[in-house]
C-alpha cells in the first residue's frame, strides 16, 4: 500500500519535475542541501511507519523544517565563509543509512520469519501425515 | 486505525512527489550546468575569477608602463644620438666639400687656356702660378681638366715641358680651369696689368675667360692616403 503511494508520487513528482522551469544556478546548492533533507524525513517516515509509531504532525513538519533549517544554514555558512552544509549532509545521511539499516532488519526479519513459518507448518503437515498413516 | 493509515500514505506519498520534482529541477539544472558551465558559474566564482583577472589585469599594465618608459627613453637616446650624428654628418660634408673629396656647384669662372703655335708651349709653373693667384683671390674649388685641385694635387712638368701632369694624370691642351668663387675677385686676380692671363696673351697664347653662374666642379678621384701621418 505504501509502496504504491511511493511509486505514483515518485512518477507524478518526475513528469512535473521534468517541465518545471529552470532555476538559477546560484540557488542550486541551497536546493540541494534541501533536496537531502528532505530525502532523509521520507526515509524516516518509512521507517517510523514500520516500527508503527509515525506521527503525522512530526513527519510534516520535520519535512518542511529540516529542508528549510538546512537551506538557513548553507546560507549562513556562505555568509560566515564555513561550508556548514558539509555538517548537514553528514548529519542527513548518517541519519539515511540508520533509517534504510532499519527498513531492512525490518523486512529481512519479516522474511527469515516467513520460511521459518513455512518450514515448520511443513513439518506439521508431515507430523499429521505421519499420524494419519500410523492411524 | 484504517483513516489515519490512509493519510499516511498520502502524505508520504505527496512528500516524495514534492521530493522527486525538486529533485528532478536538480538534475536539470545540474544537467545544464555541464554544458554552459561558465554562463551559470556561481557569483562568488565568477568573482574569485573577476578578481585573478584584474590582478593580471593590474600586472600587465604595470608592464606596460615601464615598457612604454623604457621606449620613451631609447626615443629620447635615439633623438639626441639623431642630433649628434647630424651634426657630425654636416661637419663631414662640411670638410668632404672643403677637401675636394664631393661634386660642388656655384658661381665662378671658367678660364680657357691653348698654347700659341710659334712659342714655347704653357708649362706647369703657367698654370701653378694662375691657381695660386686664384686662390688668393678666395677660389674655393679649382680643376684643370676636370681634375680637382686638393691638398695633395701636384702640377708638374713632364719630359722638359712636354706635357703636364696635375694630380698625376698626364692632361692635354686645351686647359680648362674651372673655379668658383667671387666672379670679380678671380676675374681681376688673373687679368689686369701684370695678370697671368695678360702676359699669357701678349706672349701669343689663347686665353678666354667665361663668368658662369652654375659652374659644377667634380669630386677628387684619386684617394687619400696617409703613410706617415698619425
Amino acid at each position: 500500500m505504501i509502496f504504491i503511494a511511493i511509486l505514483i508520487g515518485c512518477i507524478l513528482g518526475a513528469i512535473l519535475g521534468l517541465n518545471a522551469p529552470m532555476i538559477s544556478y546560484t540557488y542550486s546548492s541551497y536546493l540541494a542541501i534541501a533536496i537531502i533533507a528532505a530525502l532523509d524525513s521520507v526515509f524516516g517516515g518509512i521507517a517510523s511507519v514500520i516500527k508503527k509509531n509515525f506521527d503525522l504532525k512530526i513527519f510534516v513538519s520535520g519535512f518542511f523544517g529540516n529542508a528549510i533549517l538546512a537551506i538557513l544554514l548553507t546560507i549562513l555558512g556562505q555568509k560566515l565563509n564555513v561550508d556548514i552544509y558539509l555538517a548537514a549532509i553528514v548529519v542527513f545521511v548518517w541519519r539515511m543509512f540508520m533509517n534504510l539499516g532499519a527498513i531492512r532488519r525490518y523486512y529481512v526479519e519479516k522474511w527469515t520469519d516467513m520460511i521459518k513459518n513455512k518450514a515448520t507448518k511443513e513439518k506439521k503437515e508431515e507430523n499429521k501425515e505421519k499420524v494419519n498413516e500410523k492411524s | 486505525m484504517r483513516k489515519g493509515k490512509i493519510t499516511m500514505t498520502i502524505t508520504i506519498g505527496i512528500a516524495c512527489f514534492a521530493l522527486v520534482t525538486v529533485m528532478m529541477m536538480q538534475f536539470k539544472v545540474v544537467n545544464e550546468t555541464d554544458i554552459t558551465e561558465i554562463e551559470n558559474m556561481q557569483e562568488s566564482e565568477l568573482k574569485t575569477e573577476l578578481a585573478n583577472w584584474k590582478t593580471k589585469y593590474d600586472e600587465i599594465d604595470a608592464q606596460y608602463e615601464d615598457t612604454m618608459q623604457k621606449i620613451e627613453e631609447y626615443k629620447n637616446d635615439e633623438e639626441s644620438n639623431n642630433e649628434a650624428s647630424r651634426l657630425v654628418q654636416e661637419e663631414l660634408e662640411q670638410t668632404n666639400t672643403l677637401l675636394g673629396l664631393t661634386d660642388v656647384e656655384g658661381e665662378g669662372i671658367v678660364v680657357t687656356l691653348k698654347s700659341g703655335e710659334d712659342v714655347a708651349a704653357i708649362s706647369a709653373d703657367d698654370l701653378l702660378i694662375i691657381v695660386n693667384a686664384l686662390k688668393f683671390a678666395g677660389a674655393e674649388a679649382i680643376s684643370i681638366n676636370d681634375e680637382r685641385i686638393v691638398n695633395t694635387t701636384d702640377i708638374v712638368n713632364i719630359l722638359d715641358g712636354s706635357f703636364i701632369k696635375v694630380n698625376g694624370q698626364r692632361i692635354l691642351e686645351p686647359y680648362v680651369i674651372k673655379v668658383i668663387g667671387n666672379q670679380s675677385h678671380l676675374e681681376s686676380a688673373i687679368t689686369g696689368n701684370g695678370g697671368k692671363i695678360d702676359e699669357l696673351q701678349t706672349l701669343g697664347h689663347t686665353a678666354t675667360i667665361e663668368k658662369d653662374n652654375k659652374i659644377t666642379i667634380t669630386k677628387y678621384n684619386g684617394e687619400v692616403e696617409t703613410k706617415y701621418l698619425n
